[in-house]
This record gives structure tokens, sequence and C-alpha cells, in this order.
């Protein structure tokens, strides 16, 4: 095992305790012998190549995903020109920080009935609570990288006689990003979260809905596989996220939350 | 005092590193010899990278050689002991507690404290603090502390635990130059500089500073690197106790010089891409 | 060149300053702080006065009477009560689990390298997801909702313990070393004190996800159990969603829950100060 690049021994010995894992799941579901409550993980996999087959797993997904994709794009569009705005202005942060503490302690979960009455159970509901959730984040984040922007920089940038626009570009944004995309890593894992308790509750499709979907049927089976595609896609989509950080920042090593 | 066994022992000692992604170990030091006797204060100077601190923590038991022998009053070194007591540069002072719970931290749950009574501890962590001069700021924590008052902390400690060794790992280098100088006239007054050789306490001395070496040692060891070994051992037969006004002395700007020249072409080489001087270049600088 | 620079409309930019308020303005920081949500809530009430009477519209001096209403009935603070006791069960559960799993796994790589596998896989997992099957397992009662409470404190609690316990400065544990302390009191005395802030700053955002966790548990319960016994804020905002249809009391709701989020918040903030007074 350590001959192995450590990369692929990581790997296996992931893969050593996923193993064990299913074996420990196997070992319980037998013992509490009730299918109900506790699938034995063959039935689950099977559940999942089911659902797969029929695209199930697929279309609600896409969903889901959808919605996601949709939420944190408009959240990034409100947060972090916001955010930029109240880094640089101490007068902007002076009127609007206190409206964004007084909603923060909100959490998106608190909005779900009003947001019922408003939109309705559909489409919106799940993207509104999301991008909520997704905001608070993005928007703290932005204002720390802004404001966390080294002193020193701006300095040598005023001696060298760069322009504030040209500082803004090339100083600011790019000190500011590695904390900006924790912040997005961040507003990404809320809105995941949320997007589940949003569709378990008040929507007609996506993961939470199948999942409570098939609860109320009592095919738990299925209520395992699809969080196991939860957990799954939540997991590809964080990764991707780091992919992107280490892309546009690869100055930032080790940076994360 | 015994003359035949010397005080610490190094003999043939070497130590390599594999560093990460790199195909073959290097060797960080290479049969290093050498013999310190007791209540001498010997410093070690060499330039960047050569293996200094690698020679003290394997002194210290935080890292064992791979070849050779490491002996404390004829013993082997095994591990760790606060018989070998340690000075880090970064000081190492628990953030969480006192001062004085700090200068007390080795008597409360280590080695040295066995068998004392608090109030035995506690008078031995007051006669510390007012050894370094620190009594006033007892109840303080050290992020309320200057760098030179946290390490004379980190002294107050060392010494409170007795050891028959003091390794010291380029404790001044944190600081700022002026607050250097200060403290190296207190380090010395507190190792206890003017008694008898034979009631100081062994002390072995990591710096890069080669002034600071002349200055407070009895011997400098001047290392080479790529391997680390012992390029020369030299006696500075200055004065004790060692007073400011040293510095001026022509003996020890030709010791200083002397150093330097041992040293100058392979820390050019250290800091990367300077050729050695020429002799020209030497004495027309 | 240089007066232009420095004469910017935003001088703590050009000054390369990002520093605090300077003294002269603070006079007026509360007004501005309540200019904002003052002008929105005096809008908000105009705006609800051109509506017919009858409206279920929710408007400010509506959900202030109602907030009296609830409160004065026993109904809000019943309801408080029941969730708070939930979420600190469910966080206490997080905490014995999550310390007594962090710290050997911050300590030790291998430990780390086994499991972190398996925990990684379930953080993507919303504790929301979990919820169907709590239910399957323990009904729609309280046993399930101090399972999701203790499910989403736990993950922050580890993930920060096991960090702190990695981040501990390897110098510190060397020192001990060297003054010839034996291994269970540098643990003792040198890790667990050295990783303390990393377990309290994960302490709070644990509180502050159970906190979360127990008011969407207890809505969700609500509305697959048509409105059960689970009891609980979220359980009565539910209610007023589908039974009593009051949107004020709603509003009066979502108050609370943010209330009590940053009561919790700024009270963990405040133990972190008082335990580690060492802190600069």
């Amino acid at each position: 095992m350590n001959a192995l690049h450590p990369a692929a021994r990581r790997a296996a010995v992931a893969l050593r305790s996923y193993t064990l894992f299913a074996l420990a799941w196997w070992a319980l579901s037998a013992w509490v012998a009730n299918p109900i409550q506790l699938p034995d993980p063959l039935r689950v996999a099977r559940a999942l190549a089911t659902l797969f087959a029929d695209g199930e797993i697929v279309e609600h997904a896409s969903v889901s995903t959808a919605r996601l994709l949709l939420s944190l794009v408009v959240a990034t569009a409100l947060a972090v020109p916001l955010g930029f705005l109240i880094g640089l202005s101490r007068r902007v942060e002076a009127y609007v920080d206190p409206l964004i503490e007084l909603l923060r302690p909100i959490s998106g979960i608190a909005w779900i009935p009003l947001a019922l009455f408003i939109f309705g159970v559909g489409n919106t509901l799940p993207v509104f609570i999301m991008v909520y959730v997704a905001f608070f984040p993005l928007l703290l984040n932005t204002v720390a990288g802004v404001r966390g922007t080294d002193p020193k920089l701006l300095a040598a940038a005023r001696t060298m006689g760069i322009s504030r626009a040209a500082t803004l570009r090339h100083v600011v944004v790019p000190s500011a990003l590695p904390t900006v995309l924790v912040g997005l890593r961040l507003s990404f894992a809320g809105a995941w979260a949320a997007v589940v308790a949003a569709e378990l509750i008040g929507a007609p499709s996506g993961l939470g809905f199948a999942i409570e979907w098939y609860r109320q049927l009592l095919m738990s089976p299925k209520v395992f596989a699809f969080i196991a595609v939860i957990g799954v896609v939540g997991f590809v989509c964080d990764a991707l996220l780091r992919a992107l950080q280490r892309r546009l920042t690869p100055w930032t090593e080790g940076q994360g939350s | 005092m015994d003359h035949v066994t010397p005080k610490l022992r190094l003999q043939g000692v070497s130590k390599s590193f594999l560093a990460p992604r790199a195909k073959a170990p290097t060797l960080a030091v290479a049969d290093f010899n050498l013999d310190i006797h007791p209540g001498e204060f010997v410093c070690i100077v060499g330039p960047s990278g050569c293996g200094k601190s690698t020679v003290l923590n394997m002194v210290a038991g935080l890292d064992t050689p791979d070849a050779g022998a490491i002996e404390l009053d004829g013993r082997q070194v095994q591990g760790p002991g606060a018989e070998r007591g340690v000075m880090f540069q970064d000081y190492a002072l628990m953030p969480w507690q006192t001062v004085a719970q700090n200068v007390g931290f080795g008597l409360l749950h280590g080695t040295p404290g066995q068998g004392m009574s608090p109030a035995q501890r506690q008078a031995r962590v007051a006669e510390h603090l007012e050894l370094v001069g620190l009594t006033a700021a007892a109840n303080k924590y050290p992020h309320q502390l200057s760098g030179g008052m946290r390490q004379r902390v980190a002294l107050a400690r060392l010494l409170a635990n007795g050891p028959d060794v003091l390794l010291m790992d380029e404790p001044l280098g944190a600081l700022d130059a002026q607050t250097r100088l200060i403290l190296q006239v207190e380090l010395l007054r507190i190792w206890g500089e003017t008694r008898p050789q034979a009631e100081r306490r062994t002390a072995l001395f990591i710096t890069h500073d080669i002034e600071e070496a002349v200055f407070l040692g009895d011997r400098v060891v001047v290392m080479s690197s790529h391997p680390g070994r012992v390029r020369a051992d030299i006696a500075i037969d200055l004065p004790r106790p060692r007073r400011e006004a040293l510095r001026a002395d022509p003996r020890f700007g030709e010791f200083a010089e002397h150093i330097w020249s041992l040293i100058r072409d392979e820390a050019r080489q250290a800091i990367g891409g300077l050729t050695p001087t020429t002799p020209q270049e030497e004495t027309t600088a | 060149m240089s007066a232009a620079v420095t004469r910017s409309s935003n001088p703590e930019v050009a000054a390369g300053r990002v520093g605090p308020v300077p003294a002269a303005r603070d006079r007026l920081a509360p007004w501005r702080a309540l200019a904002l949500p003052a002008l929105l809530l005096v809008l908000w009430q105009l705006w609800a006065l051109g509506l017919p009477a009858d409206t279920r519209a929710p408007y400010p001096s509506k959900v202030a009477s109602t907030l009296w209403a609830l409160t004065a009935s026993g109904d809000l603070p019943l309801a408080l009560v029941q969730s708070l006791g939930r979420v600190m069960a469910g966080f206490a559960c997080a905490l014995v689990i999550g310390l007594l799993l962090g710290v050997p796994m911050g300590a030790s790589a291998k430990l780390r390298d086994n499991l972190d596998p398996i925990i990684e896989s379930f953080r993507p997992i919303a504790p929301m997801a979990v919820l169907p099957i709590a239910i399957l397992w323990f009904g729609t009662g309280t046993p399930a909702a101090v399972f999701i409470v203790a499910y989403a404190a736990f993950f922050p609690l580890i993930v920060n313990t096991v960090h702190g316990v990695m981040n501990v400065p390897r110098r510190l544990l060397q020192a001990a070393h060297t003054m010839g302390v034996p291994r269970t009191r540098i643990l003792l005395h040198v890790l667990l004190p050295a990783s303390l802030p990393s377990v309290l700053l994960g302490a709070r955002l644990g509180m502050g996800m159970a906190w979360t966790a127990i008011i969407a548990a207890e809505l969700a319960v609500g509305a697959k159990s048509g409105g059960g016994t689970s009891g609980g804020i979220g359980q009565m905002m539910f209610v007023f969603y589908a039974y009593n249809v009051d949107l004020n009391a709603i509003v009066v709701c979502m108050g609370v829950v943010g209330l009590v989020a940053l009561a919790i918040d700024r009270l963990f903030r405040a133990a972190e100060r008082r335990l580690m007074p060492w802190k600069a």
C-alpha cells in the first residue's frame, strides 16, 4: 500500500473505508430486519440502477441542479456587486449593513411558509429560497475579500501612479477573488441543503420531492437511492467549485472552508 | 570535573532527508564530530540550510541520526528529555497560559518538577522570573508581550527546568537587531558567565549571526553545507565577562571576519545564483 | 498627480486605509443604521394601508399586535421552549460524538484517511434530506427532530475539531516533549487547550446549523403529519400557514427565528471570549 503514489494510496484507503461501511450497513440491516426502516445495500443499489434506467434520477437531478445553477447565478449577480459597493464605501455600509444583519439570521427555511403564499407550489419557490440562502455567504465573503485587500498593495499601486479604476480591477478584484470563491462554495453548500428542504415541502419535482414521494409510498430503497444521489451531486459540484478555485486563483494554496 | 568524558559528544553523526517529490534522499549532515566540555558555551554558525538546526534537533532527541552516536555524559541520547532543555526561535510558549504558568509548565507536568510541592514550584518560578527581570509580567499572556519579553520567558522556563545542557536554536533570530544586542548581554549574565566554568551550564547555541556567535561563545564551530559538517572549530579567547565595548575591539572584528571568510562563498550560493567572490572583490570591498 | 488620487471621493481606498471609521462620523452612526430598515418599515405600513380592511397581507402594526397576542397567550414562549429543548439535546449529542471522533482524527493521519471519506460523503447530504429516514425510524415526534439537529450540528463540529487538532503547532508539542512531559499529559494540557479556539468555533457554527435544522424539521414534519403534535416554532409556522391562516403570525415566527439565531451567535461569541482570555 505504501509503495503507491500518495493520491492512489488515498483512493485505495477510501475504497476500503467505503467497503467496510457497506459491510457494516449490511450487517446492521440484517440485524434490524426491517426492510422499510433499513433496506440492505444491495436493494438500494438495485433501486439506484432501476431509477437510473428509467431516467427518474436524471430527470429529478437535472431539475434540482438547474434550480441550483439559476439560484447561484442570480445570487452572485446580486451579492457580488453589492459586496463590492459595501466593501469600498463606508457610507454604503453604514446604511445597508444593518438591514443585511437583520435579515441574515432569518434562515431561508423560515421564509418557506410566507414564500409559499406569495409564489405557491412550483418552480419559483425553491429558486427564491435558494437565492436567499446563497446570497448572504457570497455577500459577506465579497465584503471581507474587498476589505481584506492588503493596504500595502494599494499603497504600492498608488506609488506607481495607477488610477483608482485600474487599482480596483487589477489589485482589489484579484485580491478579493479567493475569499469570494470560498463564499461561493459556502453559498453552494447552503443552497444545496435548501433545495432539498424547499422541494420536500413546496415543489412538484426535484430530488427533495422524490425523496418525500417515495417515503410516503414506504419505498425505502428508492428513498435511500435518492439520498445517495443528493450526496453524489453535492460532492461533485463542490469538487468542481474547488477545481474552479484552483484554476482562477492558482496563487492560493490550501485555502478552504 | 572529568576531563576525559566530554559533556556532550557527537561522533560520526549523519542524517538524510527525503524531500517531497525527490527521487533520492539528500544528505543533510555527514560525519559530524563535536565534543563539548562541561560549562562551555559553544556556538555553531554556517550558511543557510547547512544543517545546524538538524544537528540541534538530534541532540535534543527530536530527530534520530541515521549513523553515528550522540552521547551525554557518556550515555547515548534517546529521545527528548528535560536534561537537554531546548529554547526555540519561535518561543514555543503556550498561548493560553500566563507567563508564570509557562515558566512552571515543565515543573508541573514534566520530569523536572517531580517530587516538588506546589510551594517549591512557585518559589522556583518566582526565582527565575526575577532572574530574567519579568516578575512584573507574571500574570500577562504571551500575546501581550514583546518578542524580547517572550524570549526571556522561554529562557526562564528553560532554566527553571534545571537542564544539564542548554540547547538554543537561533533563539534571538526573530528579534530586531537592537533587542538582539541587548539580550545577548542578558543571556550571558543569566547563563552565569561570571561564575567559574565548572559551575556554568553547558550550552550549545545555533545562530546565523556571526558576530553574535563570537560575542557569546567560548568556541565557534563553523559548518559547511551540502552536506553539513564541521569546517572549523575556533576558540574565542576573548575575556569574560563579555562587555559591549568588546564589539569595538579589533580582535573581535578579526574573529568575525575570519569566520565570515570561511562561510561567505557558500552563503552567496545558498541565497541563489550568486557566484563566489574573486580575491580582488574581497580586498576592494 | 498625487493630489488627484488622494482627493478621490473614496478616501479609504485611495489612502490605502481599510481601517475603522474616523471618530467624527460616529455620532451619526446609530441613525444611519436605522435609516434603511425604518424607511422600509414605513413604506411597508403605508403600502398596507392601501389594502382592504380584511386583507390577509401582513404589515408592521398587525405583526406587532400579533406578537403581543402570541406572547401573552403563552403560545409563542411554549413553542420556543420546545424548539430550544430539542436543539440543545441534539447539539449535546453532536458535541459528544464530534469530539470523541474529531480529536483522535485530528491527531492521527491514519484515522483521518480512513474515516474522512465516509464523513465527507455525508456532508453534502443536507439534514433535511435525512429527515424522511429519521421519520421512518422514529416517527414524526421529538426523537426524529433531535436526530436531525444532531446530524446538522455534527459536521461543523467535527470539521473544525479535526482542523483545530491538526493545526496545533508542532513546536508546542515538541517543547512539552523536551520538558519530559508524558504523552497523556501532552494530550490533556497542550493539545486540547491549543485546539479549543477551533472547537468553540465549530460549536458556534454547529449550534447555528442546529437552530436552522430544527425549524426546518418542525416545518416539514408539521406539513407531512398534517399539523401533528410535534410542537415548536416550525410547526407553529406551518399551522399558521395551513390551518389558522395568519400571515402576521408567520412573520412573527420568522422574526423570532432570526432573533434566536442572533442570540445564539452572540452567546457563543461571548462564551468564546470568556473561555479564552488569552486571545488577542
